[in-house]
């Protein structure tokens, strides 16, 4: 027989950057909550240092990819390969702990994508059934509780925000400094990016003390990087409400006769499968596994997988490709850049955010200055793998290399999705998420037009040659997960409505990237992190209360389109 | 089972000058570090054989203790659970790889009228390289080049690769990982290369390592930024 715990208000299945805040709302508001996370509690002040082999050589925080794999194939006629797609850690804190942390706002137009496009032949354009209005006080809220540094009024697009940031960006880089020289050059708008980490004296009070480097894929053993176990976490704990099971991985919930929620079945680190029952269900597993836990609840009223009614849990699956360019300097005549230093980025641009179809695409990205990174995998495409001409690369270009990244707003195809594995299992025997994923002409094109176009500042900065790194396949490296369960106003081409709440299962709410309908022009995570708080407090005040309500959404026609003066 | 979060510390340090063999035969040992001193050759500046790459390789192939040195670095992680089976699989693979690998370079060292890969000369040596990888030895960088890329996965795991490949990245962490793993012996190849790191991994753990002084600083952002104004003090 199966074991039993106490039933609770909520469970939430995933403690990563959609748990987070839900288990700090729903605490405070006076719930009990349990939170599962199938990794480790990590103690950052214990665990973490500035070990390269260790974090990106040896998988310290990256999935094993022998425990957790997934597989990815280009089509449905093709057999899937195994292949560590978007990989992304699996412990409390889930990518925050680890992750760059590249913190910029949205835009108006990420949330009427379809509204400004219509239908792009071979995609599926969604709009979201919320505006940038309804997260920004929430992005606002993030923003001073989780920690970002950034320097409001620098970006001449951005959207409208209510305050200004609790931090102040870092200085730039060398490498940071030149891409600031390169865009100016060209009449861009370049900024201090916001990031996830806090600087001396910021408002929060928060140490402010690594400046070692070791960054993007490291975890940091102090305060200074903001991640989801250095402070919603506590906050959360710190209610008396809230209750952490790591090491506990959650195969399934479960549902009535109905089809309502009762709660899930977990498997504990000594493999005993447990049940724990709640009011209310909370699936932030990350895009992917979301939509893979969803497919794994089979039951009577949904043969499909839970809440799939509509058939569409998986599919417009979208990730991002992460793309760049390389300059190489002249180390005999130019002033070192130390590509090695920073806090990963230093320095970027939304200037090329809005569609201008003249580039011969819709959409648009980011793109930052970022590390070139530490001795062992200093990114510096085409290196001689072996020999005197390895060993002379290393010396010219350790310090004298520099990259412009790129994030690619793909978009979404409903051919492009997540399903079960027919063969692979998992470490617990569990099909494993296979990934079927093929570009649309247009992220090919923006992605080329992009590069090409950082392949200029680079030039404008004084780059003796350039290397472009363009888009072929996806491989998930940006790490980033939207569109598996997407929101929507229809339940016939949606999974959830706009408070994360899946349609005709009230008490299931999906709060990580899975909802989003179309993946944002920037990085994800506050977006994830804003629209967790927002959907968390409607559980708290509205739901759990016994009420239900419906969000206005204002006339799609009025939103002005943003382009830099 | 004991989390990740409770792995065991056990303490000690691996002496880059030791030449005990816990993995390799003495010949197996030779060999590697013939092999690894053509992919990092020592020229003014020293090369993987002074780096202690052959005492980093050894101590990784030998089981799954060096996997993991503790946060501070005086010491290794004891793995435990999943994470310990997968890691004792990939290791019998690895070690499998590496046992082929020295046979395959004495075989090629024989077509060319060697006795042995480690006893020939560093040309020989490197034609026997050039054939095991099946292209000639690297050139140096042209800045000419218009060669194009594509993305792949951030993270370098060693999983899956052939021998010669697998060789190469194990040599690159071997000169340039904290020398906490055996390598990189008093900090050599960070020397090299002009990587100022931090003298133990415990410094980068409380701000004591800052690379603070190598941020801009004099700046001001509206001189960075054209258009920018201030707001405020
Ligand atoms: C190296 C790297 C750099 C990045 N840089 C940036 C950046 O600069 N900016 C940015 O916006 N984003 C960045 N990201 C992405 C960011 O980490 C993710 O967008 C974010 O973490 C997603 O949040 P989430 O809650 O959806 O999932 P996660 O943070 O992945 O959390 C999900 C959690 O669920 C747990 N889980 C999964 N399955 C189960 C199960 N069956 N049972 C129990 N628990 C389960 C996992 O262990 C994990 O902890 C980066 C990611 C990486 C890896």
């Amino acid at each position: 027989m199966k074991r039993k715990m106490e039933p609770v208000d909520v469970v939430i299945v995933g403690l990563g950057a959609g748990g987070g805040p839900a288990a700090m709302v729903l605490s405070q508001a006076g719930y009990k909550v349990v939170g599962f996370d199938k990794g480790p509690w990590l103690r950052p002040a214990e665990h973490y240092s500035g070990d390269e082999l260790k974090y990106q050589n040896r998988s310290y925080l990256w999935p094993d990819v022998d425990l957790m794999p997934r597989t990815v194939r280009s089509d449905d006629q093709s057999v899937a390969e195994i292949f560590n797609f978007s990989p992304v850690p699996s412990n409390v804190g889930g990518g925050t702990s680890h992750m760059a942390g590249w913190t910029p706002r949205p835009r108006e137009s990420d949330f009427i994508f379809h509204s400004l496009h219509g239908d792009l032949a071979g995609a599926n354009l969604a709009d979201w059934p919320i505006r940038y209005e309804h997260l920004e006080p929430y992005l606002t809220k993030v923003e001073w509780t989780y920690g970002i540094s950034g320097l409001a009024g620098a970006d001449k697009g951005a959207a409208f925000r209510s305050k200004d940031y609790p931090s102040e960006p870092l200085p730039p880089t060398r490498f940071g400094k030149k891409f600031y020289e390169g865009a100016s050059a060209l009449g861009i708008n370049a900024f201090p990016l916001p990031m996830s980490h806090l600087t001396e004296g910021n408002a929060l009070g928060r140490p402010a003390v690594n400046r070692s480097s070791f960054w993007n894929q490291y975890g940091d053993p102090t305060e200074t990087r903001s991640s989801v176990t250095t402070t919603f976490i506590p906050l959360a704990l710190a209610t008396g409400n809230f209750e952490v099971r790591a090491d506990s991985f959650v195969r399934h919930v479960k549902v009535d006769r109905q089809g309502r929620a009762t709660g899930v079945v977990y498997v504990d680190n000594d493999g005993v499968e447990i049940e724990q029952d709640a009011r209310v269900v909370i699936l932030a597993l990350g895009a992917i596994e979301s939509a893979r836990l969803m497919l794994l609840s089979k039951s009577a009223r949904f043969p499909d997988g839970l809440a799939n009614d509509s058939g569409v849990v998986g599919k417009n699956a979208t990730f991002h490709e992460y793309l760049f360019a390389v300059g190489l300097f002249d180390n005999e005549r130019d002033e070192p850049l130390n590509g090695w230093t920073g806090n990963y980025q230093s320095g970027g641009s939304m200037h090329f955010y809005e569609t201008d179809e003249s580039r011969g695409h819709i959409g648009g990205g980011i793109i930052a200055t970022t590390q070139t990174g530490q001795p062992i995998n200093m990114i510096l495409p085409g290196r001689p793998t072996w020999g005197q001409a390895m060993k002379d690369a290393d010396r010219s270009y350790f310090s004298h290399a520099m990259k412009i990244g790129f994030i690619l707003q793909d978009m979404p195809q409903e051919t492009n999705r997540v399903d079960l594995d027919p063969t692979v299992k998992d470490a617990w025997g569990l099909p494993v998420a296979r990934i079927t994923n093929r570009p649309h002409a247009n992220d090919l094109a923006m992605s080329r037009w992009q590069i090409d176009k950082n392949m200029e500042i680079l030039q404008a900065a004084g780059a003796t040659r350039t290397i472009p790194v363009y888009l072929e396949r996806f491989t998930g490296n940006a790490c980033h997960q939207q569109g598996t369960v997407r929101m929507g106003i229809d339940p016939e081409k949606s999974v959830l409505n706009e408070w994360g709440q899946a349609h005709g299962v009230d008490n299931l709410f999906v709060l990580d990237g899975a909802g989003f309908p179309t993946a944002l022009g920037v990085n994800p995570t506050l977006t994830i992190m804003a629209n967790s708080w927002r959907c968390s407090d409607y559980i708290a005040q509205t739901h759990l209360r016994g009420r239900a309500d419906r969000l206005e959404l204002p006339n799609t026609g009025e939103v002005r389109r943003q382009e830099p003066k | 089972m004991i989390s990740k979060a409770d792995w065991e510390e056990v303490p000690g340090t691996i002496d880059s000058d030791s030449d005990e063999k816990l993995f390799f035969s003495v010949h197996e040992w030779d060999t590697i570090d013939a092999a690894a001193s053509r992919i990092i050759p020592t020229d003014a500046d020293p090369g993987a054989h002074e780096a202690g790459v052959i005492v980093f390789i050894d101590r990784y192939l030998s089981g799954i203790e060096f996997n993991f040195a503790t946060a501070a670095g005086g010491g290794f992680l004891q793995m435990a659970g999943k994470d310990a089976v997968a890691a004792r699989a990939r290791n019998a693979n690895m070690q499998r790889l590496y046992r082929g690998g020295v046979k395959e370079l004495d075989r090629i060292a024989g077509e060319l009228g060697q006795q042995s890969f480690k006893s020939a000369s560093a040309d020989v040596q490197d034609q026997v390289l050039e054939q095991l990888s099946g292209s000639p030895k690297p050139a140096p960088i042209s800045l000419d080049s218009r060669e194009v890329f594509h993305s792949r996965l951030q993270g370098n795991t060693d999983d899956g690769m052939p021998f010669f490949p697998t060789l190469c990245l194990h040599v690159r962490q071997g000169f340039y990982a904290d020398p906490v793993y055996g390598g990189n012996k008093g900090q050599v190849g960070w020397r090299v290369i002009g990587f100022p790191g931090p003298k133990c991994l415990r410094d980068t753990m409380d701000g004591t390592y800052s690379t603070a002084e190598y941020f801009v600083q004099e700046y001001d952002w509206s001189e960075l930024i054209p258009g920018f104004k201030a707001s405020g003090g």
